[in-house]
């Protein structure tokens, strides 16, 4: 039985700036039932361009982990189906994308939901749950 | 007819049918304003440290909760009808609360320089009936405001402007992406680099006042020639121009100086965020992010984000607002730290976290009222549905006799 080398070995890292956007499949279902299998499944995605996906040696349904120092996340990736430069990937608007942004505004009060940068890398795990995300459920994690 | 308040377009043109008390089937309502009026399928039931408790019970709580806070802030209120707003303000006032909606992280500071007319704008119908020139900045109306297009922008037949977008009516967007908006304004998509706007309105700018800017030149000169020849232009300004040039709106009020025959319209997603923005003002001569000591004090530092950073409230009111689903994760957490009251008709990732929840009417379908649309226009809403969920406007007058 030979080993596999592979579960030692790290995936790489690439680095990418995300920029959020509003999806009007995901909104209608966020108004019906943000709990919903649908909300997440519209919600923990992040979009890339072919020539992102070829660089970085992702295909369309990866499990891609987001991270940097705020936050972590495991989402599904999309290919876009627009003709994106690349360099950029979209988040729609959720508690995934939120996970990833810092608290910090120079006092301003607005975070910068629309310009995140994060470590991307393949991830064998499941995508992350929302109870993961909103760590300060613990007085209530029952009931997510 | 009844009206929507799946955005702040508050389309008034909706038809439903109602079956077992709820809304079955509408008319004319977009995907996100059918779901809206359909309403969700987890309501939220009146709560005390998440036990079902009756709501008079919830109501007493929440009050001895906000009379033992020192520093209690009042939060949201822009799915709340006009009058709701006007209780809850009344509430921080006589509470000393800091209240403070979620125009604070979005687009607050656009509307704020609106009424305070350093920005011209216009009605919807003023768009409707006599635009030529739509620029789409930052704002994908489709995914956001989807009948935006429709109603009041691009596609109507206007009084001036009979020959619709097939002759008499040209979109432009300019965006970090293609998005659904963009893709109707075909040949006029300008792609921008995140945070680029800046640049682009400098070079667009240059390219108005005759010169020849360094940055995409054709371009540039080609859009200044449009917008110079337009007889009635719109700017919607999305929350992707407002995120990108943050505090410096010198920017689009010289950008507008140059632009005399265009208006300024802020693209609000919440129903009554304008509403808000505009009692709030009214009363304090701020928009947001306002601490009541006898008078109304404004600070950033009443920003709900820099409050929860700060950890300088001790009580949270938040009314048909989710700050647990819409604020970054690394700064809400002391959200589990101290009393919340939520009050909404439906279950929220910050309802599951709160102390006391209340149960209330969904404006516009279990309630009626008025609300301001993202125009400054008030627009009236009906009540579609008997039912008995309070209003919001009676739980924060209850819970302000209680207090």
């Amino acid at each position: 039985m030979g080993i596999d080398i592979g579960k030692f070995l790290k995936n790489p890292e690439f680095e990418i700036l995300i920029t959020t956007f509003r999806d009007i499949f995901q909104v209608e279902a966020l108004e019906r039932d943000r709990f919903g299998e649908e909300y997440k499944k519209l919600s923990a995605i992040i979009i890339m361009s072919k020539n992102d996906l070829e660089k970085m040696g992702f295909k369309s349904g990866d499990h891609v982990k987001l991270a940097n120092n705020y936050g972590s996340v495991v989402v599904e990736v999309k290919e876009s189906k627009k003709n994106e430069p690349g360099g950029v990937g979209f988040m729609v608007n959720s508690p995934w994308s939120n996970a990833l942004i810092s608290g910090e505004t120079d006092g301003k009060g607005i975070p910068e939901f629309k310009h995140i940068m994060v470590r991307i890398s393949l991830s064998k795990e499941e995508i992350t749950p929302i109870a993961d995300i909103i760590q300060l459920t613990k007085k209530s994690q029952a009931l997510f | 007819m009844f009206t929507c308040t799946g955005c702040a377009l508050l389309c008034d043109d909706i038809e439903a049918t109602v079956e077992n008390n709820r809304i079955k089937e509408t008319r004319n309502a977009c995907r996100r304003g059918a779901a809206r009026m359909k309403g969700c399928t987890n309501r939220l039931v009146s709560s005390i440290a998440q036990q079902p408790m009756d709501i008079e019970s919830s109501i007493k709580k929440a009050a001895e909760l906000l009379r033992n806070a020192k520093s209690p802030m009042v939060f949201g209120l822009d799915n709340s009808t006009s009058e709701a707003q006007a209780k809850g303000i009344q509430l921080a006032r006589k509470i000393n609360a800091i209240i403070d909606d979620t125009s604070s992280f979005c687009q607050g500071l656009l509307i704020e320089k609106i009424l305070q007319k350093k920005l011209r704008t216009c009605f919807l119908d003023d768009i409707r009936n006599k635009a030529d020139v739509l620029v789409y900045w930052g704002s994908d109306a489709q995914d956001s405001q989807p009948r935006h297009l429709s109603r009041f922008s691009y596609f109507p037949r206007g009084e001036s402007r009979q020959r619709g977008y097939e002759e008499d009516r040209l979109a432009i967007a300019i965006d970090v992406r293609e998005s659904n908006t963009a893709k109707i304004c075909k040949g006029h998509f300008y792609r921008i680099p995140p945070r680029g706007d800046r640049e682009f309105i400098l070079a667009l700018m240059e390219a108005l006042s005759g010169k020849a800017p360094a940055y995409d030149t054709k371009n540039m000169l080609g859009l200044a020639s449009i917008l110079k020849k337009a007889e009635f232009g719109a700017i919607f300004v999305g929350i992707g121009l407002t995120y990108s040039i943050k505090n410096d709106f010198e920017l689009l009020t010289g950008l507008a100086d140059m632009l005399p025959k265009f208006n300024i319209m802020p693209m609000v997603g919440h129903y009554n965020m304008r509403g808000f923005n505009e009692a709030l003002f009214k009363e304090t001569g701020f928009v947001n992010r306002v601490k009541f000591e006898g008078k109304g004090v404004h600070d950033n530092k009443y920003a709900i984000i820099e409050t929860l950073k700060n950890k300088s409230i001790d009580a949270l009111v938040v009314v048909g607002s989710d700050p647990v689903l819409s604020l970054p994760s690394s700064v809400s957490s002391h959200l589990a730290s101290i009393p919340v009251v939520c009050i909404d008709p439906c279950q929220t990732f910050t309802s599951r976290i709160a102390t006391v929840t209340i149960p209330s009417a969904a404006s516009g379908v279990e309630s009626a009222g008025s609300a301001v649309r993202m125009d400054g226009k008030i627009i009236g809403l009906k009540k579609i549905i008997e039912n008995n969920y309070l209003s919001d406007e009676e739980i924060i007058k209850r819970l302000m006799e209680a207090v």
